[in-house]
């Protein structure tokens, strides 16, 4: 018969070591990783922990990790978004927009600008699941259409008259700490909840793992992935809002190298390409490290060109070991 | 019977935690059919994978005729002349059938791939096996029992003296069955050493010369003569005491209303003018042979195919069924896919959430928020009830063993509270003690009022369970007969409709979809 004979003792539901310790390795490297980075930086370079240069550096990385956010929340659905910069960019021009010829509240402003940009994420997210095509296509096609669009109606012509207050954004401080950053956390402590706590976010994931497999088990998985983008778009405009501030101005230029940081935080945190794994930890984590090496080798008076060619290195090193990480766990038969 | 072809002598290999293998030997001779037989988890895929060169053993050795060899890769067992059939589906899916067959030595012209000459070649072992497909057919085109037949060709056109085949019966039907019987018994006369893994004790007793059996990672037995045993002792090798195949009893159907009822059903993917009833309390069978439609008819019903006429009832009111979610909330009809690693589950999500997903939706209030706690709680009584044996709630699904990856799928539409549950070759590639838990477990569905629909290809199966059976070919029901529990009788009724079918269609002319050649 069905009852169960001794299942209490074999379902233990203590948990497991393994999985949690493979797992944590990639945090936990990724944060001794940046204590080394910040250790020699900070002892190569005495200007690293000034003042000046903490609040330069977060607030880089308030806006950075904003970026990856929005890269990892499609990555969870088995998908990418490489529109990401073209949208924030809109988000930018819109709110200048709406602060400075229409003259409206800041607070209205930044509502408009959010709202173009989670409405372009999901466009994105209609256009993949509507026509079945790649989000890589689709998203490659938007990114150029909204940038177009976007110069179409501006003229190209930035908004440099935006009110004090808004600047003010962009310079307040906590502590020596760019207040950006309680922004930032606000979105990761949002995506947590999201991934762990909600029915979408689960769905999210399900729908990124096996698409198939979450649709037989009554998954909306078109819907969720719609959604994913909404949310992808919406970081997107966050990040760009918070460049908007930091330069007291809103420049049609920007975004347009958003691409590689939005890949770099997220892959370096373990969120996985395929799709059904995230780590918002992590994607934070990733970005504490790029940004840090970007300004140390900055601060040690690398050239620009150098960055570009160590970015482009780190990725390649740690998309690399974590490869080497799971084939030897493969190997090791761990998983069999 | 000539000297061993392969022998192991005590392979044991050691996975962080469990040793998978303890000393474990199988001396496999030409000209012979040996089965190995264990439960899920006694060592017979590390066997076959340290045999085929994927793992490399701690201790012991392989030796082919008689010389040790020590593989590094699977293609140097090939190239020792193993042909292998593994569990696992291992077609390139967007390649033709020819090209899946012909990969490891594509005949070529001017160092082009001679496409005449690889489906000329591949027709042959496609004919061989009785295949009626088009070798220019890509692979994702088939049904998942054709495909196994590919890979079968595939493994025959390699013309290998050693045959390992894992489990090659596990989803195609009885008549596909004996064809390949027949085909194994002229390679083992022509002196092919065959390995034949199984989870069907019948298969054993009717194809097999002697049998190794494996259990918790040791010999229970070694090359046994089959006839030097019986099926009693077989089990009691297996499970380790002789009472597990105990007989699952009798049944009282005690049938309610009409649960399900399809009126002139047609989908989009080709079925006419299908007419089902299911009851409450209910065991349904849909029999059919390969390509008959009855998956496809399950995935029409739970909203994952389009239905293009007729019209579907739940408890006699029509129900407008728009997608698996509305299946299972408003209808709540569960669908166990036949194809776990597919369909059913997600492999690299843990267990918790596998069993969780159906029941996402109704945890966690108006803002849908709810911790692993909450779900564990929910899922938990469930995962019990089935008795998955898994360290813990959290580990991937993917880990698990075959039977308990199954319990896994089917518990998730348990802990959906399915009123109404169609299941599809429930017991596939499953041990017996898991088997035996699932044929009751069905019972005392129905038994709690649950409408069952059973898909399976296993007919010996399908008269044990059934209540009715319903019989389907090329996307049409051809037959309702009640079931007599008498195997001989079922058997003959059944493949009697299937055959006048067929006459029918062939006399008025009519070529079925899936028969192109």
């Amino acid at each position: 018969m069905l009852e169960a004979l001794s299942s209490s003792q074999r379902l233990k539901t203590r948990f497991e070591l393994l999985p949690v310790l493979v797992r944590a390795a990639n945090v936990a490297g990724l944060a001794i990783v940046i204590l080394l980075l910040v250790t020699i930086v900070a002892s190569l370079a005495p200007g690293f922990l000034s003042p000046f240069n903490l609040f330069t550096l977060t607030r880089n990385l308030a806006i950075d990790t904003v970026i990856g956010f929005s890269m990892m929340v499609v990555l969870a659905t088995g998908g990418m978004n490489l529109a990401i910069g073209s949208i924030g960019v809109c988000a930018i021009m819109a709110t200048g927009y709406l602060l400075e010829v229409l003259g409206l509240p800041i607070v209205v402003s930044i509502a408009g600008g959010l709202a173009v940009a989670a409405i372009l994420g999901w466009l994105n997210g209609i256009l993949i699941v509507r026509t079945g095509i790649h989000s890589f296509v689709i998203t490659l096609a938007t990114a150029s259409l909204y940038f177009g669009a976007m110069l179409i109606l501006t003229k190209a012509e930035a908004f440099r008259e935006l009110p004090a207050a808004f600047n003010a954004l962009g310079k307040a401080r906590f502590g020596p700490y760019s207040a950006l950053l309680t922004v930032t956390f606000a979105v990761g402590a949002a995506l947590l909840v999201l991934f762990k706590y909600s029915l979408v976010g689960r769905q999210i994931l399900a729908a990124g793992a096996n698409p198939v497999a979450a649709k037989l088990s009554g998954t909306p998985v078109e819907r969720v992935i719609v959604v994913a983008h909404v949310l992808s778009g919406l970081c997107a405009g966050i990040a760009g809002v918070m460049v908007a501030a930091r330069l007291a101005a809103a420049l049609p230029s920007v975004g347009q190298d958003w691409l590689l940081p939005s890949f770099l935080a997220p892959l370096l945190g373990g969120t996985l390409l395929s799709g059904g794994l995230v780590s918002v930890v992590g994607t934070l984590l990733g970005a504490v490290l790029v940004t840090v090496l970007q300004n140390g080798l900055v601060l040690l008076k690398v050239g620009s060109f150098w960055i570009q060619f160590f970015l482009g290195l780190t990725l390649l090193v740690a998309v690399g070991l974590d490869r080497w990480r799971s084939v030897y766990v493969q190997r090791a038969g761990l998983k069999r | 019977m000539t000297a061993g072809a392969l022998l192991v002598e005590n392979a044991t290999k050691v996975f962080p935690g469990v040793k998978a293998l303890d000393r474990v030997s199988m001396a496999l001779n030409s000209g012979e059919i040996h089965a190995l037989l264990g439960e899920n988890g006694a060592g017979k895929s590390t066997l076959i994978k340290i045999v085929t060169g994927v793992y490399r053993p701690d201790e012991g050795e392989v030796r082919i005729m008689g010389k040790a060899v020590s593989f590094s890769s699977p293609r140097d067992a090939f190239a020792a002349g193993i042909g292998v059939v593994h569990q696992e589906r291992n077609l390139i899916p967007r390649y033709s059938v020819a090209e899946n067959i012909m990969i490891e030595r594509l005949p070529t012209k001017r160092g082009l791939i001679d496409r005449g000459e690889m489906n000329r070649q591949a027709s042959h072992w496609l004919a061989a096996l009785d295949l009626a497909i088009a070798p220019e057919i890509p692979v994702n085109r088939l049904s998942v029992a054709q495909m196994q037949l590919v890979e079968i060709a595939r493994a025959l056109s390699q013309q290998s003296r050693i045959l390992l085949l894992d489990e090659p019966t596990a989803s195609i039907t009885r008549n596909e069955i004996e064809v390949l019987f027949g085909l194994l018994r002229r390679l083992k006369d022509d002196g092919v050493a065959i390995l034949f893994v199984t989870h069907k004790l019948e298969e054993v007793f009717a194809l097999c010369d002697r049998v190794t059996i494996l259990r918790d990672g040791r010999n229970a037995c070694d090359g046994v003569p089959i006839a030097d045993i019986d099926k009693r002792q077989v089990v009691a090798h297996m499970v380790g005491r002789d009472d597990a195949l105990s007989d699952i009893g009798n049944r009282r159907a005690n049938l309610g209303e009409v649960k399900l009822e399809l009126k002139g059903v047609s989908t989009a993917l080709g079925h006419r003018g299908i007419d089902l009833q299911v009851r409450k309390g209910e065991v349904v069978g849909l029999y059919g042979l390969v390509g008959a439609g009855r998956s496809e008819l399950a995935k029409a019903v739970i909203g994952a195919e389009k239905i293009t006429g007729g019209q579907i009832l739940v408890d006699g009111r029509p129900a407008v069924i728009r997608n698996v979610r509305d299946a299972l909330q408003r209808w709540r009809i569960g669908y166990v896919s036949e194809d776990r690693k597919q369909e059913g589950l997600i492999l690299a999500h843990s267990v918790a959430k596998n069993t969780g997903i159906t029941i996402w939706h109704r945890l966690g209030g108006i803002l849908k928020l709810f911790t692993d706690k909450q779900e564990r709680k929910a899922i938990g009584p469930f995962i019990q009830k089935l008795d998955v044996r898994t360290p813990s709630l959290d580990q991937d699904v993917g880990n698990l063993s075959g039977g308990n990856q199954q319990k896994v799928s089917v518990a998730k539409w348990l802990a959906a509270e399915s009123e109404i549950l169609i299941v599809d070759e429930p017991t596939v590639g499953i041990d017996i003690r898991t088997k035996g838990y699932l044929h009751r477990l069905i019972w005392d569905l129905a038994e709690q009022g649950v409408a069952v629909v059973l898909i399976t290809s296993d007919l010996a199966e399908m008269v044990l369970l059934a209540d009715r059976v319903v019989v389907m070919r090329d996307f049409r029901v051809i037959g309702d007969l009640p079931n007599t529990y008498n195997y001989e009788q079922m058997s003959r009724q059944i493949m009697g409709r299937i055959h006048e079918a067929k006459l029918d269609e062939e006399h008025e002319g009519g070529a079925s979809a899936f028969q192109g050649a």
